[in-house]
Parts: C-alpha cells; sequence; structure tokens
C-alpha cells in the first residue's frame, strides 16, 4: 500500500535552453491520486509527459515499480494517459477506440468485447458501442477516454487537464465520477490541473508547481491550511497575503498593530509574510479590532459576502462574512492566533521563482 | 408583371449559363464529332464512322503510348505519394521558422514554369550522363508530382490532432502502428486526392516529358505533338475522347453523393437511447449511410487493380519481346507504315525502337547532344546538309545498301546540293512546292489559273490566297518570281523579296501551317502554296466528298523548290550496321511501295514506282516529269548570319 509506485529522481528538461524542470524530485505511493498543480508553464506537463514517455528527462532518472523506465518508450510503460483534448480516434467507432488497446495486446475477441461492456458501463455509457466519437459531447468523450485508458488495466493513469474543455456543471459531476472510479480500480491516478478546487476536492496528495520546482507538497488540508510560501498561499484560494514582522515566537506585527499567532521558530524581529484567508477574518466594532479600517467594497456571493476593508496605510484585506457591514463602516479586523499563518520570506534567487506571477 | 420579369431574370441567367458551358465544352464537342468523322478533313462531315476507333486499338504506337502515359501517370504518383507524405509528416513537425521555410521551397517548382523546370532536369540528366528514357522521364514527373501530394496532405496533418498518435503509443502500438492505425486513416483523403492531382499532372504534362524522354519513349502527349507535321490525324481525336469520357466518369463518381446520405443517421441515434443530458443538439452528424463510400472504394479499388494488371500484362509482353539486337529509328511523325517495322523486325530479328520528331530543328540538338543515340535519322534536305558540315553524320557503308541502285539516279544527283559526293544520305521521300487552285472561284473571279509564281501578285486575288507561314517557303516564292536563287544569301536580292512579299501581303487571306488542305476543301480560298505531299490525300478527299468545284495542282514556271527527305546515320549510332540493314530493307521495291501507298508523298525508288498502280504512275502533280525541273531548287543551309538575316527580314514582313 505505501511502497513508492513511481520515483522521479533529480529530474531536469529544458526546451530550447529554457528550464522546463530542475532537479525534480518526486514519490508517488501505490493507490494513491496525486495532484500536480500550478499555473500554465509551470513544468507538471511536461512532468507527466515524461512518466508517459513522450518526453525524454536531460538528467535524472524514473523509477516505476523500481524498474529504471526513463529511455523506455510509452508503448512499453505499464501505464495510461488520458490526454486533454481526450485524442480519440476519429475514424474508429466507440467500440473500436475502447479496444485498439487490446488488439494491440494481441487479447481474445471475447475478452475485449467484455471489456468493452465493462468499461462503457464504468463510465456509465452502456450501448454506446457503435456511436461514432463525432456524435458524442465532450463531457462522453472524456468518459471514453478515460474508458479507453482503463481497459489496459494500468498500474499508473496520468490525466492530463481531462476536465479543462468542460463546463462547470459537467466539470463538478466528473470530479466525483473520478473519484468513485479511482476507489473502484484501486489504480495510482496522476491528476494535471490548474484549478485548485478539483485538485482540493480529489486529491489525496497536491504538489503544487512553479516554474520548474516544486513549491509544496501535501494533502489538501496542509496545502490549503498552511502554505509555506506566498505563491502556494496565493495559488490555492483567496488569501491576503502581507509582509509583518515576527517580533518573537506567537507575536507577529502587521501594519504596526502586533497580532497574536501560534507560529514558532522564526528568530525575532524577522520579517517574514503573513497569510490570512478571508474567511478568517472577524469584522468586530472599531474598537474591539487589532487593526481598524473602512469598508470600500461589497458583493453579494451567495453563500457569503464578499467585501474590501481599507486600513490607513492603504491596504485592502479581503473579507468572507456572512454579516453585513455596507459600504463606509468603520470597522476594527480581528483574526484568530492559529488562523495566521506565518512564512518565510525568499531569500535565495532560485526562491524568488516562487513569487506570484500573475 | 412581376412574374414577367421574374421569368425574364430567370431566362438570362439560364442563358447565360449556358453560354459559359458552351464557351467551356465547345471545343471538346468538336473534336468528340469529328472522331466519328469518316472523312480526315476538319471542315467536312463525310459520315458516321468507328474506324478511327478501331485504327486506334490497332496502333501499336498509340497503344504504347498510352500504356507509357498510364504506367508513368501511376508510377510517379505512387511514389510521388509515398515521399510527399512522409515529407509533409516531416516538415509538420518540424518549428514554426524551418516549416514555413520547406513550405516555401516545396512551392517554388509548382510556380516554376514547366519549360525551366524541364530543360533543366534534361540538363542534370545528361550531366549526371543518365541517358533520356522511360526511367528519366518517370524521374521528372516524380520530381515535379511530390509538391503537390504535400500540398494536399499538409492541411489534413494540420488538422489531426498530435495527441491521437502518442494516445496509441500510450496505447501499446509501436510508432509504425500508430501511424498505419491511427494518424493514416486520419489524413487518407488528403493521400488519396495528393494521389489522384499527381496522376492528372503526370497525364497532362507536355512540355518536362518532352524535355525529359529519350528514344523509343513517346506519352501521349508527346505523340500527338509529334503528329503535327503532316497533321493530326483522327485517331487522337478518338483517343482524346476515349480519355475525356474517362476521367468524366470517373470525377463524376468520386464528386456525386447521393443526398439522402445523411437522412439515416438520426432514426439510429434516437433508437440507441441517447442518455446525454443536453446542449449537443447540434451535432447530428451521427454515422454516414456506409453504402456510398464502400462503392467509391469498390471503384478506386476495382481501377487501380485494373491499371496495375494492364500494366504488368503488357510488360510481360514486352519483356517477352524484348531482344538485344536493337535499332534505334528517328522519324518524322507518321512517315512510315507500320506494318513495315514489324516485317523488318520479323525478317532481321532486329528489335526497332522508333521514335518521332516533329520538326527539323527539334530533331537537330537531340542528335547534336548526343543524349539519345539514334542510329538512322530522316532529316530534310538543308538539315542534312548542316549535319555533315558540324560532323554528325556518319559515312554509309554502300556495300552494305545493295538497294540503292533502285533510287532513280536524278534524285541522288538532286541530292548532291545538300551531300556533295552522296556520302550521306539515301533519298526516301520527295515533293515539290506549287500552287493549289479552286478553278471555279478562280472563274467567278474572273482570273485564269494561275502559271507562275508572279500570278500571286494579281490584286484581283485580293483576300484570296494562302501563303505557308514559314520564312524559307514564304521566300522562295518572291524569290522565284524574281528569277532569284531560292538559296541566295545576296542581301539585295532579299530585301527585293522581301519588298515583293510586303507587296503581296494585303492579298493574302492568311499565313498558315497546315490548314491550307482544310481550307481549300472547304472553298476558302481560291489559291494556296502547298506541299505535293498532301496532292495524293487531297485528290482522293475530294472525289469523296463530291465537291462542287475542282481543285487543280500548277508547278510555277519560274521553278520551285524540291524538297528531299533522306535517311543518314549519325556519327554515334551503336549499331550502324543494323542501321544500313534498315536502309536497305526501305530500299527494296516492294517496301518501298507499301510505304508510298501509306505515305502518299512521291517516292524516289524508281523500281517502286514500276509495282504503282497506273493511276499513281499517271499522276504528274505526284510524280512531275523530272527533266522539266531544271529551274527548281532543293534547299541549302545558308549558315547562321544568313538565317539571321532571312528571319529578321520576315520578321519585318508579317509585322508591317
Amino acid at each position: 500500500m505505501s511502497q513508492p509506485l513511481i520515483d522521479l529522481n533529480h529530474i531536469s528538461k529544458s526546451y530550447d535552453g529554457e528550464l522546463i524542470l530542475d532537479d525534480l524530485n518526486l514519490s508517488v505511493k501505490e493507490n494513491s491520486f496525486v495532484t500536480l498543480l500550478g499555473p500554465s508553464g509551470c513544468g507538471k506537463t511536461t512532468t507527466l509527459r515524461i512518466i508517459g514517455g513522450f518526453e525524454t528527462p536531460d538528467k535524472g532518472q524514473v523509477i516505476f515499480g523500481g524498474e529504471d523506465i526513463t529511455l523506455l518508450p510509452p508503448n512499453k510503460r505499464q501505464l495510461n494517459t488520458v490526454f486533454q483534448k481526450y485524442a480519440l480516434f476519429p475514424h474508429m467507432s466507440i467500440a473500436e477506440n475502447i479496444a485498439f488497446g487490446l488488439k494491440i495486446k494481441g487479447k481474445s475477441k471475447s475478452y475485449i468485447d467484455d471489456k468493452i461492456k465493462y468499461a462503457l458501463k464504468l463510465v456509465n455509457l452502456n450501448g454506446f458501442e457503435n456511436r461514432s466519437v463525432d456524435s458524442l459531447s465532450g463531457g462522453q468523450q472524456q468518459r471514453i477516454a478515460i474508458a479507453r485508458a482503463i481497459v489496459n488495466e494500468p498500474r499508473l493513469l496520468l490525466l492530463d487537464e481531462p476536465l479543462g474543455a468542460l463546463d462547470l456543471k459537467l466539470r463538478q459531476d466528473m470530479q466525483y465520477e473520478l473519484i468513485r472510479l479511482k476507489n473502484e480500480l484501486g489504480i495510482t491516478f496522476i491528476y494535471v490541473t490548474h484549478d485548485q478546487e478539483e485538485a482540493l476536492t480529489m486529491s489525496d496528495t497536491i504538489v503544487v508547481m512553479n516554474q520548474g520546482y516544486i513549491q509544496q507538497m501535501g494533502t489538501p488540508e496542509q496545502i490549503y491550511n498552511e502554505p509555506e510560501n506566498a505563491f502556494v498561499a496565493d495559488f490555492i484560494g483567496e488569501s491576503n497575503i502581507v509582509g509583518g514582522t515576527m517580533i518573537r515566537d506567537e507575536l507577529v506585527e502587521i501594519f504596526g498593530a502586533k497580532f497574536a499567532c501560534v507560529d514558532k521558530g522564526f528568530g525575532t524581529n524577522k520579517p517574514v509574510d503573513v497569510v490570512i484567508r478571508p474567511e478568517d477574518i472577524d469584522l468586530v466594532k472599531p474598537e474591539d479590532g487589532t487593526l481598524q479600517g473602512i469598508v470600500t467594497h461589497l458583493i453579494f456571493k451567495g453563500v457569503h459576502y464578499e467585501m474590501e476593508v481599507t486600513t490607513p496605510n492603504g491596504y485592502e484585506w479581503l473579507v468572507h462574512s456572512t454579516d453585513l457591514f455596507p459600504v463606509g463602516q468603520h470597522v476594527g479586523i480581528h483574526v484568530d492566533p492559529f488562523d495566521i499563518q506565518i512564512m518565510n520570506k525568499p531569500e535565495s534567487e532560485d526562491e524568488e521563482a516562487v513569487g506570484v506571477n500573475e | 408583371m412581376k412574374s414577367l420579369q421574374k421569368k425574364l431574370k430567370n431566362f438570362w441567367e439560364n442563358f447565360y449559363l449556358v453560354l459559359v458551358l458552351i464557351f467551356l465544352y465547345a471545343p471538346i464537342a468538336v473534336m468528340m464529332a469529328l472522331s466519328f468523322n469518316s472523312s480526315k478533313s476538319r471542315s467536312h462531315w463525310g459520315g458516321f464512322t468507328l474506324q478511327w476507333y478501331s485504327q486506334m486499338f490497332e496502333s501499336s504506337a498509340v497503344m504504347d503510348a498510352l500504356y507509357n502515359t498510364l504506367l508513368i501517370a501511376f508510377l510517379s504518383a505512387l511514389i510521388a505519394t509515398v515521399l510527399g507524405t512522409a515529407a509533409a509528416i516531416g516538415i509538420n513537425s518540424m518549428k514554426k521558422l524551418p516549416r514555413s521555410i520547406c513550405m516555401g521551397v516545396n512551392n517554388i517548382p509548382m510556380l516554376n514554369s514547366d519549360i525551366v523546370t524541364g530543360i533543366s532536369l534534361m540538363l542534370m540528366f545528361i550531366a549526371f550522363g543518365v541517358s533520356l528514357g522511360f526511367k528519366t522521364i518517370l524521374l521528372a514527373h516524380i520530381s515535379f508530382n511530390v509538391p503537390y501530394v504535400m500540398l494536399s496532405v499538409m492541411p489534413k496533418l494540420k488538422q489531426t490532432s498530435r495527441y491521437t498518435y502518442e494516445a496509441a503509443l500510450d496505447l501499446g502500438a509501436g510508432p509504425l502502428q500508430a501511424f498505419f492505425k491511427v494518424v493514416f486513416p486520419d489524413i487518407l483523403p488528403g493521400v488519396l486526392s495528393g494521389f489522384l492531382m499527381a496522376f492528372t499532372m503526370s497525364l497532362d504534362d507536355f512540355i518536362i516529358t518532352h524535355f525529359t524522354r529519350g528514344a523509343g519513349i513517346n506519352t501521349l502527349s508527346t505523340l500527338i505533338y509529334s503528329e503535327v507535321r503532316r497533321g493530326i490525324q483522327p485517331t487522337m481525336y478518338a483517343l482524346s475522347t476515349v480519355i475525356f469520357v474517362t476521367v468524366l466518369a470517373l470525377l463524376l463518381i468520386t464528386n456525386f453523393s447521393p443526398s439522402g446520405e445523411k437522412a439515416g443517421a438520426g432514426k439510429k441515434r434516437a433508437a440507441l437511447g441517447d442518455s446525454e443530458p443536453s446542449g449537443n443538439g447540434g451535432k447530428a452528424a451521427g454515422t454516414p449511410s456506409p453504402l456510398w463510400p464502400k462503392i467509391q472504394k469498390g471503384l478506386l479499388v476495382c481501377v487501380s487493380f485494373a491499371v496495375v494488371a494492364g500494366i504488368s500484362y503488357t510488360s510481360l509482353l514486352k519483356f517477352n519481346a524484348s531482344h538485344s539486337d536493337e535499332l534505334y529509328v528517328y522519324n518524322w511523325g507518321e512517315y512510315i507504315d507500320e506494318d513495315v517495322i514489324r516485317q523488318f523486325e520479323e525478317e532481321t530479328g532486329i528489335h526497332v525502337v522508333y521514335d518521332l520528331f516533329e520538326t527539323n530543328e527539334e530533331m537537330y540538338p537531340v542528335i547534336e547532344a548526343g543524349a539519345v543515340q539514334y542510329d538512322v535519322v530522316c532529316p530534310s534536305d538543308y538539315m542534312i546538309q548542316r549535319m555533315a558540315e558540324n560532323g554528325l553524320l556518319a559515312e554509309i557503308n554502300w556495300e552494305n545498301v545493295p538497294n540503292i541502285s533502285n533510287i532513280g539516279q536524278t534524285y541522288m544527283e538532286w541530292s548532291e546540293a545538300f551531300d556533295p559526293g552522296n556520302f550521306y544520305s539515301v533519298p526516301y521521300c520527295w515533293g515539290t512546292v506549287g500552287i493549289l487552285c479552286n478553278v471555279e472561284r478562280l472563274e467567278e473571279l474572273g482570273v485564269p489559273v494561275p502559271t507562275k509564281w508572279a500570278d500571286l501578285w494579281d490584286p484581283r486575288l485580293s483576300g484570296e490566297i494562302l501563303m505557308q507561314d514559314s520564312v524559307r517557303d514564304a521566300f522562295m516564292v518572291a524569290q522565284k518570281s524574281l528569277g532569284y536563287s531560292l538559296n541566295s544569301t545576296d542581301p539585295g536580292e532579299l530585301s527585293e523579296a522581301k519588298d515583293l512579299l510586303l507587296l503581296q501581303k494585303p492579298l493574302v487571306q492568311a499565313y498558315v501551317v497546315d490548314q491550307v488542305r482544310d481550307k481549300m476543301l472547304s472553298g476558302e480560298a481560291a489559291v494556296g502554296v502547298i506541299y505535293s505531299g498532301e496532292l495524293l490525300y487531297l485528290q482522293e478527299e475530294a472525289e469523296s466528298l463530291n465537291l462542287d468545284f475542282t481543285l487543280q495542282y500548277v508547278l510555277p514556271e519560274e521553278g520551285t523548290n524540291l524538297w528531299i527527305d533522306s535517311w543518314v546515320i549519325p556519327w554515334n549510332a551503336r549499331n550502324k550496321e543494323n542501321a544500313e540493314k534498315w536502309i536497305n530493307f526501305l530500299c527494296r521495291p516492294d517496301i518501298a511501295k507499301k510505304n508510298f501507298e501509306y505515305i502518299t508523298y512521291a517516292t524516289p525508288n524508281e523500281a517502286a514506282f514500276r509495282l504503282l498502280d497506273p493511276e499513281y504512275q499517271q499522276n504528274t502533280d505526284v510524280f512531275p516529269d523530272t527533266s522539266t525541273l531544271t529551274t527548281s531548287e532543293v534547299y541549302r543551309y545558308l549558315g547562321t548570319e544568313a538565317d539571321d538575316l532571312y528571319n529578321a527580314l520576315w520578321k519585318e514582313v508579317k509585322s508591317q
């Protein structure tokens, strides 16, 4: 169960002198659902293509089930890929698409027929055998692409932004479907996306990447609640990221006001980055708040109100609250100690890459 | 009111459409009609016949050319398709800049004019010592076909997602399997249309083939062109009709798809029970009706099979018939009875590779370059002189040509004008140039039948004269009427002749190449300058057409041009003894007689003359009394300087 199925060791890759991956190390355990998350150009797709065998790394090794498969061509690897644009074969029927891999492996006709039925049932598309690819909707095509991959019983399924082309409702349905599939099949999934919500919903482990580096790896809760740097914090959900000074353990100063927190070990009077999620800010009467400001913006979002509170230094705090504070009202800002996340400021040039792009 | 307007509008629309269609298809319709015309004339309907079709299928020259055309088109299209598809795939996966450079380079040969491509290919073949022949045509066709294939495959490749290839690899297919099972079916329509385009381009090509072909190999286009001198034979109309109908049929089959194609798809879809949520109503493509593509595919397979089968069958015949003992003959189009070639092959066991040229001027550089080594050639008088002077001819060993005794002494003497000492040439056909008159028409105009060239300056003949559209023939008329030699190089005499031609020009209806015969037969002009070679055919034709006028041939008193076409052996002939056997064979009386009856040009073979039908012997138009021709002359080669002068003066005449 906890054996590493695949290990990427010191992988580097560059195109035309541009470094895409730099000394990447990643270990994926058997039967886990790992998501590579990051903005476009962060190297997540390249990582996936290296695992799939479509790219060869300049440096480093790919170890699969204890074997070095770095130079093995894709057709010899015990894994399958679900491509971003589905990549169904347009001149074949649905059944022929699903049977493709099995026919190549020389399976018997009855075996193949059973597998087609089984796979179509698994993706809820019973009876679609003789349909043409053109006649399917995007969501249906995606499910066929998954069916086509899983009939080959891979040990590892790679999914490259498979839901990217679908509309929101369909995307949410498919997320649950994928989780169900993974649990039924017991296959390891490596999933690439730039959508943080998808990542948080489905994964056991999220790997946040930016500019060829892994920024943070952890469970969805860890990634969301304890981002290790400003990039992760900003990329995962909405955040207020502000500069602050760690006065001593468990006390941080932000814009001249002192906040109690739970973080330790940053030293004394050290400049740090502070992350506070908008839903963790409590708006109170001005005299009860640690900081004071004026509500400058208000939008009703359904579940909550989204407000902007401007403090005297000009910073606009993003606040989510079920309580309404009209624009122009003076308010106080209060944050519970365990809702404050302290991060080191980037020091080296490499870490500079961590900085937010957008 | 409105409906009338509408009707009128419709009428004009249809009228215009019909006009356009007539404009496009009238020429083809005329050609098709002529292919069923029992008269060879282009202006008279002699009744319906299928004889040209049967002649076409019997003629080995036509069938050989057809075979070559199809084989070259098929092979070059096939090879170009493989090469072009591979190249397109390679280029498609390049980065943007190199890709656009490659596509640019690819487009240049298509924009390049055929003549440049043809000449440069020929030069390259010669430079690398590749002897011109079947394989050079094939190579040339492949080279000009590849860009067309690439151009039609490229867009298909661009449409194809590269991920499908990767998906196939991912599912366990090797690179080749992935290509043939996934990528290839996807780009197949492009590949097929590329193949068809290449096939058509190859079928169509004349210029490039003309420059890259060698001895004994003709495609349809070069064969038709080689017949220009004696007038294109109606068998060619028949052949063109067959080709046109075939292409039309293929086109209809490939382009016509029944409109009910999508009817069944919707129902099928409903029956399957669509579980799809919503929002996909527009995409009702479904599965296409499977029948029609199958018919198309089947036809395509049938056609390919027929072509391949036909080709292999004929190659088998060819292979069986191949001989080590060969003779390369280079002759005018339609200038021998094909039976004579067959008979020669049977009697001697020598395999004849027979090739055609259209003009002396075209033949000369071929012999000079030596790219094709012919063993025996049949040029005209002045050209023989030029070839001999430039050392392009080998002396004939008369011991091997005992039948030379059958050739009349007069003709050997005439030959001395261009072949002093009779070293190089054996006369084959000869004739005169004279005036063909429409007697009744002249009577109407009140003009007596001309007796001399000078009569062609009679102002009453305004718009009634047909002149030959060639420098020497036109000048000959003026020079002879002035009493000068037709081989004069004196600038004063030539200038006088030019002035005379300018004086005549207002009277001339047209300067024509080979339409004198047809125009005279249809009574379009009163007089025309014509080669005596045409006469026998013309007389027979006039008889069968029951003309209401008489055509009379006049040999002008001042003398005229005597022309002789003779066999010569090029200096680089590889089978000189076979060439001498050939010449000797053609000098045999029975063979010369047979050839005369086919070609109908006067034969210099006196033994053969004696065997002829008295009707022919007494035809003084074809066989004038040679003793009356003392003032007539044979053209001599005058050198480049005089040639330039003649051409410059002729240009003046034509342009004023």
